[in-house]
């Protein structure tokens, strides 16, 4: 199935980026794991003709070069997802768009490059209420691109709390996550 | 964390987000029912302690699985309620659960008498001593029965021709296209063997026990279960994939058999698809080329069954009309029904169920397009009676916009 964007992670980024690109004529779908859209974006996406794939999974991403060409969720099995351009908008550790093991953070998705401390100890401060490292941790984007393995992925555009330096759960982040969004969708939308 | 969680169901990933909460129609509408977290993820941790902590009130959940679509943690919340069904529900079904369940039972029978059953239960003193007796809802229209099942007229009409088609498969018709709807099935044959496809029945064949898992009679759905499994092991041993039509039918075989039943299906899964799947992935690969009548023109609105969002195929219809040239297809919130299969018909249930319905009926009634298209047979019953808008599986929507004997001669 080919679209122009596919949408990965259905939350507050995911449905901003979606509902934009969708609304200026490019053909979309969100692939969201769990129904965390709002109501409300989610059907002025679907009212604009969006494609979502709700309760589905991306479980794998084929490269082509420095091009991320499609992805394939649990649901759709051998059925492959292209697109021109991805966005990846599939949070922090809750909805496992990073995952945190007892020695690195990664992204499990397509395993791209995260900015964080090697350094366990410095992860996290006991005190609850102090200003929590691991909290800032997110993949690179240098640009606004994803990178992977040091090299710039020239098509898949992380938004939202997946990034580096951007946490709800610290402040009101609302505001960065809906401007990361945007940023991504006219991104897409210039080229 | 994922991989060494052992908990049944995934029960132990819940963390009490509620999002399932937001998304349960019968919560909104009836307050007996405490809702999936609590019935489900909650309440199981009670139940492991002690099988006393059992609710009745779980008979509310009409499995329509939109809590496993929302749940962000992939926990079976649906699955825990149907399985403490299974395990804790001490009544024994009704005589009115039994024969709503006994789809299989009571099909050949209304069959049989088909003009006299379809008259009386459309009779209103007939309706109202249900209603009395046995608790089936007065204000609800009853399925018709065929006089002819389908699978009396493919013997008769139909099965010699398969034999002289290359590729083979075999057709899970269920219950609904045998006893209720012949011309579903009778449309699945005349576009398979349009696109040189022939057909084959399995003369095994059970009830897929979806009602019966819901009414609590699990040894007669267990052991037609396996019945079905075999038969299917038959087939994919003989080189023929099993297509099926029925999307609640699909899913209790794929993953309620595993899940509730314990009826091993890994053999056979990877080869059972629904026929919207099948020929999506056939078409869109090349190997089916589908030639449309000229002239065609339908303005039709998409209703998702619950358990085709649950299986996440929904996509593969959409799709698959919308290359139907002349097709206007506009595509329903997500919203269910409320029938629920046996559910709706339950005098306890009538209410409820139409409440849940309501803003999908008013959504198809402003949109008043010539038909609504569904997979579901039972959704199809719902939305019929409560909109007075006539719906058509998609089938018998591509029944009606191939150009028949010109795809025939392109799949030669």
């Amino acid at each position: 199935m080919k679209f122009d964007v596919i949408i990965i992670g259905g939350g507050l980024a995911g449905m901003t980026a979606a509902t934009a690109l969708q609304t200026s004529g490019m053909r979309c779908a969100v692939v969201a794991e769990g129904l965390s859209l709002h109501n409300a974006s989610r059907r002025e996406f679907c009212a604009a003709g969006g494609t979502l794939l709700a309760g589905d999974r991306v479980v794998s991403g084929r490269f082509a070069g420095d091009r991320l060409v499609a992805v394939r969720t649990e649901k759709l099995g051998d059925i492959e997802l292209e697109a021109e351009n991805f966005v990846l908008a599939t949070g922090k550790y809750f909805s496992r768009g990073l995952v945190a093991d007892m020695d690195r953070v990664y992204e499990p998705l397509f395993g791209l490059d995260v900015d964080y401390d090697e350094d366990r100890s410095t992860w996290f401060d006991p005190s609850f209420a102090a200003p929590q490292k691991f909290l800032e941790f997110g993949v690179k984007s240098p640009g606004g691109l994803a990178v992977k393995d040091g090299a710039v992925i020239a098509n898949l555009y992380p938004a939202g709390e997946v990034l580096a330096g951007l946490s709800s759960a610290q402040g009101d982040a609302t505001a960065a996550i809906v401007k990361s969004a945007t940023d991504a969708a006219n991104a897409i939308g210039r080229k | 964390m994922q991989e060494t969680n052992i908990s049944a169901k995934n029960f132990e990933q819940c963390q009490k987000c509620s999002l399932c909460e937001t998304v349960c129609p019968v919560m909104a509408n009836n307050p007996k029912y405490a809702g999936p977290k609590r019935s489900g993820p909650d309440g199981e941790r009670y139940r492991l302690k002690n099988g006393i902590f059992f609710e009745d009130s779980l008979k509310y959940c009409l499995n329509c699985k939109r809590c496993e679509v929302a749940c962000p943690s992939g926990v079976r919340i649906a699955d825990l309620i149907q399985q403490a069904r299974i395990d804790y529900g001490r009544k024994a079904p009704k005589l009115r659960d039994m024969m709503l369940a006994s789809t299989d039972q009571v099909g050949p029978l209304a069959s049989a008498f088909a003009p006299l059953a379809n008259f009386g239960l459309g009779l209103s003193p007939v309706k109202g001593l249900m209603d009395i007796t046995i608790g089936v809802d007065r204000h609800r229209t009853l399925p018709k029965y065929a006089s002819e099942t389908f699978v009396h007229w493919f013997k008769k009409n139909a099965a010699a021709a398969q034999e002289g088609y290359k590729k083979q498969i075999s057709y899970f018709h269920g219950c609904y296209a045998n006893y209720n709807y012949p011309q579903l099935g009778k449309d699945f044959v005349a576009v398979m063997n349009a696109f040189g496809i022939g057909v084959q029945l399995m003369p095994e064949e059970r009830c897929c026990g979806v009602a019966k898992i819901a009414n609590g009679m699990i040894a007669t759905a267990t052991r037609d279960a396996r019945i079905n499994m075999n038969a299917f092991g038959r087939s994919v041993k003989e080189g023929r994939d099993i297509v099926t039509v029925s999307t609640t039918c699909t899913l209790t075989i794929l993953e309620e058999y595993p899940e509730l039943l314990k009826v091993d299906n890994s053999l056979v899964r990877d080869h059972v698809s629904l026929v919207e799947q099948y020929l999506y992935k056939g078409i869109v690969s090349g190997v089916l080329k589908p030639v449309w009548k000229e002239g065609f023109k339908a303005r039709a609105a998409y209703h998702c069954p619950c358990h085709q969002e649950r299986l996440g195929w929904g996509i593969f219809t959409t799709e698959l009309l919308k290359m139907i040239p002349g097709m206007e297809l506009i595509e329903l919130e997500s919203n269910c029904c409320g029938i629920a299969g046996t559910y709706g018909f339950k005098k306890e249930n009538y209410k409820v169920s139409q409440a849940i319905g309501k803003p999908l009926f008013d959504n198809i009634m402003a949109i008043a397009p010539d038909y609504v298209a569904c997979e579901c047979e039972t959704c199809k019953w719902q939305i019929e009676m409560s909109t007075g808008i006539s719906v058509k599986n998609p089938v018998s929507i591509l029944a009606e916009a191939l150009d028949l004997d010109k795809t025939a001669a392109a799949n030669r």
